[in-house]
């Protein structure tokens, strides 16, 4: 596959995530507009559905990651998440050369599709649902956000290296594993940082937020550093434990 | 090993090849031999064509059912 294809391939696939997971918690964002919360760690999400709407948002992920794997993962990988991408490359499974191409392309195809869901939902869904960006919940500090990001994204290396890296793996059941994994992490780590996992998720909604005078930049750093050193450290222990 | 199509036909003719689906042998005028292009990579790795393909041998009758697909 050519370069050129790869990256629309990419660019594709992390607009669909954006636009059917961060959109998700847009929706339900929107639809609890008025309902009252429990308490101020409750920001929305939750109020009408308890954990059962962050299972929502976790199974709108699930799906949507498990649809762009199965449909794009032969074209480019479908990595989807830059985090993923940087941890092949430094696992020296994946060219430096097609580092930097991978993540523009992913950074470009999340604000797409930031922006395709506010064309569709209108701007409430950046006043009332913010995008759906990511920031820590209330009480949650900036080294509890970056530790449970790490932690999340850790997972989901793992699962990706014991799924699909390695050769040993069942073949066929990468997309579903990896998206319920996603879902999974969701339920839990949703309501401390949003669970990005994902530098590209985080990055397209805090565009188009932007866009709206709603500025949560200060918190990007958490979205960075804690999914790369979290996919990092999981694809270099999976080496370990996992070799000769 | 002899034809078998050539032997319904009251032919004898010798075998040059099997046929990798039905495993009937088969002589020069009714073998088929293709070379299958073949890829590697899935998730997460892009797929790629192979730069050797790998040749196939069918039967005219099994290649016939292939190609109506």
């Amino acid at each position: 596959m050519t370069l050129v294809k790869r990256f629309l391939a990419e660019l594709v696939g992390t607009a669909l995530l954006v636009f059917f997971g961060a959109g998700s918690a847009v929706i339900t964002l929107m639809i609890a507009r008025n309902a009252a919360r429990p308490n101020e760690f409750n920001i929305g999400i939750g109020a009408l559905g308890g954990i059962g709407d962050w299972l929502g948002i976790g199974m709108a992920f699930a799906l949507i990651i498990a649809a762009v794997i199965y449909s794009l993962g032969r074209v480019s990988g479908a990595h989807i998440n830059p985090a993923v991408t940087i941890a092949l490359w430094a696992t020296k499974r994946f060219p430096a050369s097609d580092v930097g191409p991978y993540i523009m392309a992913q950074l470009t195809g999340a604000t797409i599709g930031s922006a395709l869901f506010l064309i569709c939902v209108g701007s409430d869904a950046a006043f009332v649902g913010g995008m759906g960006a990511t920031a820590p919940f209330p009480g949650i500090s900036y080294g509890q956000a970056i530790l449970a990001e790490a932690i999340g994204t850790f997972v989901l290396m793992l699962v990706i290296m014991g799924i699909a890296v390695d050769e040993r793996a069942p073949p066929g059941f990468a997309g579903l594993v990896i998206g319920l994994t996603v879902g999974g992490i969701i339920v839990t780590i949703g309501n401390i940082t949003g669970s990005s996992l994902n530098p590209a998720r985080t990055f397209g909604p805090y565009v188009v937020d932007s866009m709206y005078g709603i500025n949560l930049w200060q918190f990007f750093p958490i979205y960075v550093i804690g999914p790369i050193a979290g996919a990092v450290g999981a694809a270099l222990l999976y080496d370990y434990l996992a070799g000769e | 090993m002899k034809c078998y199509i050539c032997a319904e036909q009251g032919r004898d003719r010798e075998a040059v090849a099997i046929c990798i689906v039905c495993g009937m042998g088969v002589c020069m005028e009714h073998l088929v031999r293709k070379d299958v292009e073949l890829w590697r990579g899935d998730y997460p790795f892009p797929a790629r064509k192979l730069k050797k393909a790998i040749p196939r041998i069918l039967c005219v009758i099994c290649n016939e059912a292939y190609e109506e697909g």
